[in-house]
């Protein structure tokens, strides 16, 4: 599943890649810093000092501190998401994002991983694995004092299928979320094995996925099957009950990311219809 | 189309009207909705139109589904929506687009170089490459073609990607609804050939579309 609320938190004015450098640059006023980081990852900035920047303000992070609320890491959490849009430049940045993997923010811990599979930095498996090696039942667990898993396991998973170091090691760190309670992260899961190994059998667990009662679990399952480009989902995503959106999206990920039947122009004819 | 052609499951369209404006549930609103699209009869139009501003996304398709179905005879219908209610708006939009008849021409272009919701934009470019044109004199045909194709190639720029392939699929069916002149032609194949460029900016699927487009292109 894509990331949610990447998104600028007021709809200004269009700006320039130097006005986004220095709202980012200058540090008295974090919303500003915000919308700056968010713009140079948007528009894949290849300004020289947009990278530099963006570590910066990865640094930035604070503790968590539940009264004055997660929103102070607001900047960090963009920053890494930026920085995973700015392959080449930002591959510099991974020991930057390889650090945050380890931040007690989980909201930050997410996005590092993200972007750690945009960069699909080899270098992040063994951390990616090691916050998931104590299974659904522990990492995949509930907080105490909120709804959230204790790690962020979608995140997780989905950055170590986009990475694609396919060893029996990772195969097995991901495989036992293919049970997991929560529908999402059963689809996280099956993308990730089904990226991985090719091996159909994931391939089902998705489709399926595309039945499901919450029209949230549905829209996953179209995600994660155009990253995984299967193209034989083709005829079962066509009549998912979901937004057309939704649907135009998966297709465009079995164009780029599949390959075999059924082909390029069985495809585009669908994404037509959907118009 | 007559009562006595109707087929002889759908109760009359005032039953099934009141059903609708009766609907006290989201689900029974949708029901009521999909009953009424079922219906071919233009008297169905203005409360399938009312429909598209209820804020109730299942009953909207099926509403659109419906005004698509009675096809020239919701025009007007749609035509006549309140344009500050922007939500039943988005829907009519693609309810025209769907429908094809030349009366949604002026919604369209505004629609796909004005609206906010990209699924929007989208709708309205394929609908400015499907306005069925066969009926009308050759002039006026130039006319409306010049129109939707200004509007076309101005969307080629567009920032979203689903649009700049919907725009595609519009060229394609712009160049098959009638034939362009030469000039109409050569700037149809150049915005084509614009979006079948290689570049980070533009994805692989609207480059592949283009190329289709260009492979079943006509010459002039």
């Amino acid at each position: 599943m894509a990331d949610a609320d990447a998104s600028p938190p007021q709809a200004g004015e269009p700006i320039s890649e130097q006005e986004a450098l220095g709202r980012l640059r200058q540090t008295s006023d974090p919303s500003q810093q915000y919308y700056g980081a968010w713009w140079l990852g948007r528009m894949r900035s290849q300004h020289p000092e947009a990278v530099p920047l963006l570590q910066g303000a990865l640094r930035l992070r604070r503790p968590r501190d539940t009264g004055a609320g997660v929103e102070e890491n607001a900047v960090a959490r963009n920053a890494a998401r930026a920085l995973g849009k700015l392959a080449p430049a930002a591959l510099c940045a991974i020991p930057d994002l390889l650090d945050t993997l380890e931040d007690p923010d989980d909201g930050l811990r997410e996005a590092a991983a993200r972007a750690l599979g945009e960069l699909q930095a080899p270098e992040a498996v063994a951390a990616l694995c090691r916050r998931l090696s104590s299974g659904p039942e522990v990492a995949g667990g509930q907080r105490s004092d909120s709804p959230r898993l204790v790690e962020p396991c979608e995140a997780l998973l989905e950055a170590l299928g986009d990475i694609g170091v396919a060893t029996p090691e990772v195969l097995a760190v991901v495989e036992p979320f293919t049970s997991h309670s929560r529908p999402i992260i059963r689809s996280a899961a099956a993308r990730t094995l089904l990226q991985l190994s090719g091996d159909a059998r994931w391939s089902a667990v998705l489709v399926e996925l595309l039945d499901h009662p919450q029209l949230q679990v549905r829209r996953a399952a179209l995600m994660d099957l155009g990253a995984a480009g299967w193209r034989p989902a083709l005829e079962p995503i066509g009549r998912t009950l979901a937004e057309n959106s939704l649907k135009l999206m998966a297709l465009r990920g079995l164009v780029e990311q599949g390959q075999g039947d059924p082909g390029i122009p069985q495809l585009l004819a669908c994404m037509d219809s959907l118009l | 189309m007559s009562a006595a052609a109707m087929p002889m499951s759908c109760p009359p369209t005032a039953e099934l009207i009141a059903a609708v404006q009766r609907a006290d549930s989201s689900q029974g609103l949708l029901l009521a909705t999909q009953a009424l699209a079922a219906c071919p009869d233009p008297a169905a139009a203005s409360t399938l139109v009312e429909v598209l501003g209820f804020n109730n996304p299942g009953a909207a398709v099926a509403a659109v589904d419906g005004l698509i179905g009675l096809g020239p005879g919701a025009v007007d219908a749609l035509l006549q929506l309140d344009p500050e209610n922007y939500g039943a708006r988005a829907w009519a939009v693609r309810a025209l687009a769907g429908i094809g008849d030349v009366r949604g021409l002026e919604l369209l272009v505004d629609a796909l170089g004005t609206d906010v919701a990209a699924s929007v934009r989208r709708a309205a470019a394929k609908g400015l490459g499907a306005l069925r044109l066969g009926d009308l004199e050759p002039a006026r045909q130039a006319a409306i073609q010049a129109r939707c194709l200004k509007a076309l190639l101005a969307a080629t720029a567009d920032g979203e990607w689903v649009v700049r392939y919907a725009v595609v699929v519009g060229l394609e069916g712009l160049a098959k609804t009638s034939p362009l002149d030469p000039a109409a032609h050569g700037a149809l194949k150049a915005g084509l050939q614009r979006l079948q460029v290689v570049s980070a900016e533009n994805p692989t699927v609207v480059q592949l579309r283009a190329q289709l487009a260009l492979d079943h292109l006509s010459p002039p």
